[in-house]
């Protein structure tokens, strides 16, 4: 391992930001628009509001049991086996999201920029650039997060700039979409679009002082929700609520859809480099926290020669879905069910058990 | 071992080449027109391709291509027909700078148009802002009696027609995208481009003002022979009528969601009827729309326009800059043909189209708490035929140019 531990807060954040964040340009919202409309821009807050706080004692957990990452924490609340089985759980659900996720980005780079090209090549070079950066490490992995921030930052806020003229605010109207209670529902039930804020959490002794780690996070975090909330908005009203259910990839759509002014239209594949660039550090950060926490259930301490093995593995099982829409549709939303239960509860299951066992007392 | 990774490399650098299609491999569809044909299904698909060569450096001067290739084939969608096109077409068809969308009437108003444009928005290739042009004849004779004198190139002849026939108000924005959104929202008219390269029955200008015509109305003498002028109505993604472009200039006025930057238009002079006053109008603010929903009477609408006029020209000589009174008559004048104006359309749509063309069903939204309470509301069927609309215009500046007096008529003739 690479790790001497002198990542920062803005690392961390900027890895959280790019992992949590990027997903405002996927399939995301329109896997919330087919149940609750014009409301999905709700979702998210809601979402929120169940998962942070399970994410906060969490990192209280992990503060009171010092010098432990996640899977050392749940094998030190629930004892060792059934803390590596719990370990392994969240394992799978990493691999599976980060499988079907990154078929969902390999379709838009399909589908808008490379139509001619075979699914199966792109999927191919795009893991081989993860594979390559990955294998940097993870100090290499946050700095280059934090020189990249900027500019697909900048890249966002352009595209924010640029559609303004285009927002009709009254079209957030019927404010809760069907329904509040299938907003309620929907919030609760997909809160696990924010896990990734979980899985980060191997990475808890990256930073010398873990006090770094938990401000970074919960920056980060915020900030993510915020940009979340804004673009969702934004597709709101751009599209309206029964356009905004048929596009597949809303970020996308606006690219194409804006323009410098009269002379200069077609600028999508300016944003689609800084795009581009997003997803990459997005799935590098994936695959090796992934493995990481791989790594640790079995105790394999030099776990990056893992990183190959584990990239072919997400791009041949994240080919077998038959097309975009079932995967996104069908696999993701019944993966992100299942997760969300799991994630709000989990947290507090383990502050209850610590309690009992008087783990939090000792210091 | 190194040599190895070295081709490896490379054999991965150049799988990004699989998409590389050169420039001079492409042909750029600036038009596409939309014919339906006998049999249902199936469509007569138009494409108008620019020739970059023409009107550009590369062009070495002595090239005598034209400026564009026009060609028709049949298909049953957009992007499916332009496969068929390359029988003949020697590049490759692409749709990336597609402009418009030419739609005959008569395809436009069968009910099966909604199924033809809905493949538009499925290809990345077709942008959202195409505009929808409405011809009265064939699309495919719109575009090809379309022979534009000055701006030979094609993009740049529907960007500058299309822009400054907007920027006037005489026909509306009508990008794919808005077409779709109030087609999918199943409330308001959508307004598209109304154009023609017939001519029909022509008005005279003296019947009254300078854009109460629809296309094909207008008595010209040289130029182009395309005419763009008003805009043809659909409700629930099928054309039901005409409206002029008189008509559409007030939709922009009424609708916030449509820009207009200000016109030149005409009344009848106050004081000695005989003339016209003409005067520049604009808005500086969006009107002002307030509507109160009530569940079991009927829904009120109140506008509000606060507009600008400037006076460019009084034939009559009748000295209204310094004249109270007159003035008074004039600003009369002007508000109250403006009204009238507003009200016959207004009175139009709700009998006889039963919807609004300015969009206004965004504002009763508020009113809902969720979009089954909003759709069982329903806005085409209850709301807006049954609403009371007052639509009331203030006359916010009236400035006369840079005259303060046209020339006493007396003084000169003594």
């Amino acid at each position: 391992m690479q790790n001497k531990g002198f990542l920062r807060v803005r690392e961390i954040a900027a890895m959280i930001l790019l992992l949590v964040g990027v997903k405002l340009s996927d399939s995301t919202p329109a896997l919330l628009t087919q149940k609750a409309q014009n409301g999905f821009w709700l979702i998210p807050v809601i979402s929120f509001i169940c998962i942070f706080p399970s994410f906060l004692l969490m990192l209280y957990l992990l503060k009171k049991y010092k010098d432990k990452n996640l899977v050392h924490l749940l094998e030190a609340i629930l004892g060792k086996g059934a803390g590596k089985a719990v370990s392994f759980i969240i394992f799978l659900f990493a691999f599976l999201s980060m499988t079907l996720d990154s078929r969902n980005y390999i379709e838009q780079i399909k589908l808008l920029y490379f139509p001619e090209s075979p699914t199966n090549i792109i999927f191919l070079i795009f893991m081989v650039v993860v594979f390559l950066g990955a294998k940097k490490g993870f100090e290499v992995i946050g700095y280059s997060s934090w020189i990249g921030l900027p500019l697909i930052k900048a890249s966002a806020f352009t595209i924010i700039f640029l559609v303004l003229g285009d927002l009709v605010l009254q079209r957030i109207f019927p404010i809760f979409g069907s329904g509040l209670p299938i907003i309620l529902k929907e919030g609760v039930v997909k809160a696990s679009m924010f896990a990734e804020l979980f899985y980060i959490l191997i990475a808890y002794l990256a930073t010398r002082e873990t006090a770094k780690f938990n401000k970074g996070s919960i920056i980060a975090a915020l900030i993510a929700f915020f940009e979340i909330l804004i673009f969702y908005f934004i597709y709101i009203t751009v599209f309206d609520y029964n356009s905004v259910a048929k596009i597949a990839f809303p970020f996308h759509d606006i690219t194409q859809f804006i323009s410098f002014g009269e002379f200069f239209t077609n600028i999508e594949t300016l944003f689609m480099v800084f795009w581009l660039f997003a997803a990459f550090l997005k799935f590098i950060i994936f695959l090796y926290i992934t493995t990481w926490i791989f790594g640790v259930i079995f105790e394999i301490k030099d776990f990056e020669p893992l990183l190959l093995p584990f990239g072919f593995l997400v791009g041949t099982i994240g080919l077998l879905p038959f097309n975009s829409v079932i995967n996104e549709l069908h696999f993701r939303e019944t993966l992100l069910t299942i997760m969300s239960p799991f994630f709000i509860v989990l947290p507090v299951l383990l502050w209850v058990i610590a309690l009992l066992k008087g783990g939090l007392r000792k210091k | 071992m190194k040599k190895t990774f070295l081709l490896l490399c490379f054999l991965f650098i150049m799988a990004g080449c699989q998409d590389r299609i050169e420039l001079e491999q492409q042909s750029y569809v600036i038009a596409i027109g939309i014919d339906s044909t006998d049999d249902k299904g199936t469509y007569e698909f138009t494409y108008q391709m620019a020739n970059p060569e023409v009107g550009s450096a590369a062009g070495q001067g002595g090239s005598e291509e034209p400026a564009t290739e026009t060609v028709t084939v049949q298909g049953s969608d957009i992007l499916s027909a332009t496969f068929t096109a390359n029988s003949f077409v020697s590049k490759k068809l692409t749709l990336d700078h597609t402009k418009v969308i030419v739609v005959s009437e008569e395809t436009a108003r069968s009910d099966d148009f909604i199924r033809v444009i809905q493949s538009a928005s499925r290809t990345p290739q077709v942008r959202r802002q195409v505009q929808m042009i409405v011809s009265k004849e064939k699309a495919s004779d719109f575009i090809n009696n379309n022979k534009p004198l000055l701006e030979t190139r094609p993009h740049k002849y529907y960007q500058t027609m299309l822009t400054r026939a907007i920027e006037t108000g005489i026909v509306p924005e009508a990008t794919l995208h808005r077409f779709f959104q109030i087609t999918e929202g199943d409330a308001d008219l959508f307004l598209g481009i109304y154009a023609t390269t017939e001519k029909s029955d022509q008005k005279s200008a003296s019947e009254g003002a300078e854009d109460k015509y629809i296309a094909g109305e207008i008595p010209q003498i040289g130029g182009s022979p395309t005419q763009f002028m008003g805009s043809a109505v659909f409700k629930e993604g099928k054309m039901i009528d005409i409206i002029t472009g008189e008509e559409t200039r007030l939709a922009h006025a009424l609708d916030p969601t449509l820009r207009m930057e200000g016109y030149l238009a005409t009344v009848p002079d106050p004081m000695m009827p005989d003339y016209r006053v003409s005067y520049e109008y604009s808005q500086a603010e969006m009107p002002k729309i307030d509507i109160h929903y009530h569940k079991d009477k009927p829904t009120t609408i109140n506008v509000e326009i606060e507009f600008q006029i400037e006076v460019i020209a009084i034939p009559s000589l009748v000295e209204y800059t310094q004249n109270v009174a007159y003035r008074k008559k004039l600003e009369k004048e002007v508000v109250t043909r403006l009204e009238q104006n507003t009200k016959a359309l207004i009175e139009k749509s709700q009998k006889e189209y039963r919807s609004d063309p300015f969009y206004w069903s965004l504002y009763v939204r508020k009113y809902f708490k969720d979009i089954p309470s909003y759709e069982k509301a329903d806005w085409h069927k209850k709301i807006y035929p049954n609403a009371e609309i007052n639509v009331t215009y203030t006359l916010d500046k009236l400035e006369f140019g840079k005259m303060i007096n046209d020339s006493k008529l007396d003084e000169v003739r003594d």
